[in-house]
């Protein structure tokens, strides 16, 4: 397996506008009107499926109605009107659309700004490619959603951008509306290499959290400067000098209050530690340690903190720091009570999560259950946006996948996957497999 | 870095592996009962045995004596032995060993230290003198790694940055030592030309070959410098042989251990391994071959689907993929995970490769996704078993449960194509093979804590 750290990509959202205003918690992302001409019927109902629900388990036969891009019922049957289409699905599976939190695709290789180790001003959606085709393989792979993040060269890495896979659409269509913003993080041997290799610092582990350190410190310094401008206006001192707007800075404030979903690339036991240490020094949280190769040897310590872990199905031995990577990793850390989630870091492994999932049936006897939900309603819980998606539950976005053969096996295969309840995808048609989009469009 | 400095650090990680190394728990006992004596004879019996060659047996009967099988058939047709070891298989799937035609293993450790890779000498694109076999680690943690899921051998092929990086060697996954796990050292010779081999970064600081014609043009050089190497050799011989009381004896040519390795392949007594993905490549590479009349293994053809017709005239076998290479832009999703199925179905001889060291053991979910793209399920089980074991010429010895075949067999509870399948008990050589390795210490280590 090739050494990676190279890629790691971004998010979008309302940045213009949250990065200028201390726009409340988790900054929305902007709303888009979306062309009516690339909405399939959107009230349909899906009869005779096997459906992994995620949330309550499976429903053998079952049916689900979907209309105005939200799951309106599931069960053995559904009331639904007469006009509404009908998909029979059976001898296929129904489940949620998976959810990457970890990407670095459809960023045209800008993944990692390496000319700094803090550069929490870069926005990923900057770098967004949305015409990129590994957008049309995630989700010809089922992949609805995805966390597009900064690579881990630095210790304090670009803000995430989370798409819906809507190949075809425009950029702004894209755009997951309403998630939170996540800002990437990394540790341990990439930005030890990439500054060492520079003869900067950091060159070492002690030098990594050094910078942090240093990073959220001028950031406190910063925010006492504005309070106490902001003050001696209030009070009506003319002497007072405007600080000057710090982007940098400013992300850097968001996150100490709060404002930021944090994701760390981290590896080692020991650097989770540290790492948790720093985010209480500072009073920030951890959402999720993504790679987290070795949670098994300290999972109390990520459940007591509520962090997730974004981990590898069984990569392991690519460098020093996934020496001691072992594939019951996830189930281990599953029962210890962290919440885990199977992610790609891979243009090639996201196209098929599910079989990276059913791994953790193989390594540690995960049940189907807990299997579907590291690649669904816990991905979307580390991204945040585990309210609209990542389960099959009534109000939910219809975001759904329907299988050729059972999807946790090496035999599973997406036969068609709808976003927000239209068909983005159908393994049946020729060409691309895509019914409102055909190459050269 | 300073060089002192990177020494130390380096001496600093060995310490830390080797206190690693140290501290390992008593193994966990995985297998079901006791390590069964290689001497005495075993039978597996009540599994269902997927022969490979004779179809699937139900509730049958595997016979092992001396580490071979001797008998092979339904429970009501085979006796077993006096004194036999019996191994309960109810229930469990029973199939001979997986080959990996191209992996990595016992080349590298961890990809990103340098000291712990030898998997390819890149200082020239020429060196059919270099054998894995002389780097081959037989203690390497990730072999036992690889085995967990059923791979009994495996091809170790150099990395594919020269055209000729080298001769591959045939491995067998258990044994006391390197000589007992290198079946055959120089078992074949990759010839890659994806144009990955070119040194054509830029005009400032491009060496040759800077270009694909300048890979062939090096590639037709080393071969017709063998054939003359070749003929200086017999020149000499005959020379020698003729002259008579009183001549001055002929000066021998100097050995040229470069030319030399070519040798055998010019013969046609070993194959070379075309690695190529585009179709002008493979024309191009296997152009090249015909040219000097080699014995031809097609490697990768990823993205070669136009000429698949043509391919198969051709009567090679394949090794194919990695089917997860992504396809070109332009193309549909599955464009190369199809490639297996679509060679298959055009008579093709198909086997499935990791290209890898660290993932060997998921080879077997890589021939069960092609299944799930056209690939006949039965070919698949072949493309990893029978197939490879006739493309590398040991298929009187693997590749199916046969009578005289060597005893590697693997029970499982359940399919050897899924990913949700456990290896339950494996033997190599019919000897029991505990399934144990590093991250099975790790996991038992940290489990029991």
């Amino acid at each position: 397996m090739t050494f990676r750290f190279a890629r790691r990509a971004g998010r979008l959202g309302l940045r213009s506008l949250c990065a200028f205003v201390f726009v409340g918690a988790l900054c929305a992302q902007q709303s888009v009107s979306y062309s009516a001409s690339h909405r399939g019927k959107n009230e349909f109902v899906i009869k005779n499926a096997t459906i992994l629900t995620v949330t309550h388990g499976r429903i053998e036969n079952g049916s689900l109605y979907v209309k105005n891009g939200k799951i309106v019922a599931y069960g053995a049957t559904v009331s639904a009107p007469s006009t509404a289409d009908v998909i029979d699905a059976e001898g296929k599976y129904v489940t949620p659309g998976i959810i990457d939190p970890h990407s670095h695709m459809a960023l045209d290789g800008d993944v990692n700004e390496a000319t700094s180790p803090v550069v929490p001003q870069m926005l990923m959606k900057d770098a967004f490619d949305y015409n990129d085709k590994a957008i049309y393989r995630a989700l010809a792979g089922g992949v609805t959603s995805s966390l597009l993040l900064h690579g881990s060269a630095d210790m304090i890495g670009g803000q995430a951008v989370v798409i819906k896979n809507k190949y075809g659409l425009d950029r702004d269509q894209m755009l997951f509306f309403g998630a939170p913003i996540s800002i990437k993080f990394a540790s341990g041997e990439n930005p030890k290499r990439v500054f060492g290799d520079r003869k900067q610092m950091p060159s070492t582990r002690m030098g990594n959290f050094a910078v942090m350190r240093e990073a959220f410190t001028q950031a406190k310094d910063y925010e006492h400067q504005w309070d106490e401008y902001n003050d001696k206006v209030k009070r009506g001192d003319k002497s007072a000098t405007r600080p000057k707007k710090d982007l940098k800075l400013e992300a850097l404030v968001d996150v100490l209050h709060g404002k930021m979903l944090v994701q760390i690339h981290c590896y080692r036991a020991d650097e989770f530690l540290t790492e948790i240490a720093m985010a209480n020094e500072f009073g920030y949280k951890i959402r999720a340690f993504h790679h987290a190769l070795e949670a098994y040897k300290v999972p109390e310590a990520l459940a007591q903190n509520n962090i997730a872990i974004a981990t590898f199905a069984d990569w392991w031995g690519y460098k020093y720091e996934a020496w001691d990577a072992i594939p019951w990793n996830a189930v281990m850390a599953m029962r210890a009570g962290v919440r885990v989630a199977i992610k790609s870091d891979s243009d090639d492994y996201m196209r098929r999560l599910n079989q990276e999932a059913a791994k953790t049936m193989r390594y540690g006897g995960a049940t189907e259950e807990e299997a579907m939900t590291m690649i669904t309603l816990n991905p979307a819980w580390i991204i945040g946006i585990e309210d609209k998606t990542g389960s099959i539950d009534i109000g939910k976005d219809a975001d759904l996948v329907l299988w050729d053969g059972y999807p946790l096996s090496s035999y599973g295969v997406p036969h068609k996957v709808w976003i927000d309840g239209d068909l983005y995808f159908d393994r049946s048609l020729p060409g691309l497999g895509m019914p409102n989009f055909q190459e050269g469009q | 870095m300073h060089r002192t400095a990177l020494r130390l650090l380096l001496i600093a990680l060995l310490v830390v592996s080797a206190g690693v190394a140290q501290q390992k728990t008593p193994a966990r006992k995985t297998a079901t009962a006791p390590a069964l004596d290689p001497h005495k004879p075993i039978v597996i019996t009540g599994g269902k045995l997927l022969t490979i060659t004779h179809g699937t047996i139900e509730n049958g009967t595997l016979v092992i004596e001396n580490g071979k099988i001797t008998a092979v058939g339904s429970a009501s047709s085979v006796t077993a032995p006096a004194g036999a070891q019996v191994i309960d298989a109810k229930g469990m799937t029973v199939y001979p060993g997986l080959i990996d035609s191209e992996s990595h293993l016992g080349l590298t450790e961890i990809s990103a230290e340098r000291n712990t890779n030898d998997l390819v000498e890149p200082s020239d694109e020429i060196m059919p003198q270099m054998q894995v076999a002389d780097a081959f680690h037989a203690e390497s943690a990730l072999i036992p790694v690889a085995r967990f899921n059923g791979i009994t051998n495996a091809i170790v092929a150099p990395d594919s940055r020269d055209t000729l990086p080298g001769q591959d060697a045939f491995i067998q996954l258990a044994g006391a030592d390197a000589s007992q796990m290198l079946l055959s050292r120089g078992v074949a010779m990759p010839l890659n030309f994806t144009g990955q081999q070119r040194r054509n970064e830029s005009f400032a600081t491009a060496q040759y070959p800077q270009t694909r014609m300048g890979m062939a043009a090096q590639l037709r050089q080393a071969f017709t410098d063998a054939q003359g190497y070749v003929v200086k050799w017999q020149e000499y011989e005959k020379k020698k042989a003729n002259a008579k009381p009183g001549d001055n004896l002929p000066n021998a040519p100097q050995h040229d251990l470069k030319l030399a390795a070519l040798i055998p392949y010019l013969d046609g007594k070993k194959p070379v391994i075309i690695k190529a993905e585009e179709p002008n490549d493979v024309e191009t590479a296997y152009a090249l071959a015909q040219e000097f009349k080699l014995k031809v293994i097609l490697n990768g053809l990823t993205h070669s689907q136009a000429i698949y017709d043509k391919i198969a005239k051709w009567n090679v076998p394949v090794i194919v993929g990695s089917i997860y290479d992504d396809p070109k832009p332009w193309q549909r999703y599955d464009t190369v995970y199809k490639m297996p199925g679509e060679l298959s179905k055009l008579g093709v001889k198909i086997a499935f490769a990791s290209f890898d060291a660290h993932q060997v053991r998921n080879l077997p979910y890589a021939a069960g996704f092609a299944v799930a793209f056209g690939l006949p399920y039965d070919e698949a089980l072949k493309a990893l078993t029978l197939y490879p074991a006739q493309i590398w010429g040991v298929d009187d010895q693997l590749g199916s449960l046969d009578v005289g075949k060597v005893a590697n067999v693997v029970m499982a509870n359940g399919d050897p194509l899924d990913v949700t399948t456990v290896v339950e008990r494996l033997l190599i050589q019919g000897r029991d093979i505990p399934l144990v390795n590093r991250q099975t210490e790790l996991r038992d280590r940290y489990t029991n804590r």
